[in-house]
């Protein structure tokens, strides 16, 4: 293998490994753009003042981008929720969830006691 | 003495059913959270622990004190049906009766950070 060619299959990989790691952390800055249509039935910051859609903000970032790829895939069933998931790429929804987790919330773990 | 039931007494019957139904449905719904504490213990094996994380796929399981009632009720109902997917959480939710669902529902939404 020649050097060129070395440096090229190692700038290959370093370009995959960077995008990976941006692409994990979602944007909250850009979430927050990206949220007014979600603030109808879960307020503005995530936190739901309708019993039945529940709070967001706070939750884990994880979770929130689990359940939005749950709706789109549609393992997850809601109509209302599938059709704007289904609108979203893997971006705008981890962005979505970097927002939603980063706001202040009422949400926490109940421990064990 | 005639054991036979006339329309009006099997009118009567009905109304007096009906109002019991009504009187007690709400107590029913209500939820307890005392009960709801001891049949939640299960729950917290998982949710009650701090940045707990399901495998395959991996994310963090959901934080629940505080979260809505209503829609924690709906969530078990549907793991229970089985029209949301969870395989713990449906073999979890198989075993609740409804009541035993808003006790839960009424604990884990009475415990948030206020």
């Amino acid at each position: 293998m020649t050097m060129p060619k070395m440096t090229k299959v190692a700038l290959f990989a370093v370009s995959i490994l960077v995008s990976g790691i941006a692409f994990a952390g979602g944007d909250a800055e850009a979430g927050k753009a990206a949220s007014a249509t979600c603030a109808a039935c879960h307020g503005a910051d995530g936190n739901s003042t309708i019993p039945t859609n529940p709070k967001l903000a706070g939750q884990y970032e994880s979770y929130l981008l689990q359940a939005l790829k749950a709706y789109k895939s549609g393992e997850r069933q809601n109509a209302i929720m599938s059709g704007f998931a289904s609108a979203l790429t893997e971006q705008q929804m981890a962005d979505l969830a970097a927002y939603f987790s980063s706001q202040e919330s009422t949400l926490q773990t109940v421990l064990e006691r | 003495m005639n054991l036979t039931i006339t329309g009006l007494q099997r009118r009567l019957i009905t109304l007096v059913a009906v109002v019991l139904l009504m009187a007690t449905a709400p107590f029913v719904q209500a939820g307890d959270a005392d009960a709801g504490k001891q049949k939640a213990y299960t729950c917290l094996g998982c949710h009650g622990v701090l940045h707990y994380v399901n495998t395959y796929p991996t994310y963090h399981v959901p934080k629940l004190g505080g979260q809505h009632k209503e829609y924690l009720i709906a969530a078990l109902k549907a793991y229970r049906s089985k029209t949301r997917a969870h395989g713990t959480m449906q073999a979890n939710a198989d075993l609740l009766t409804d009541e035993d669902i808003e006790d839960i529902a009424e604990y884990f939404a009475s415990q948030g950070d206020k």
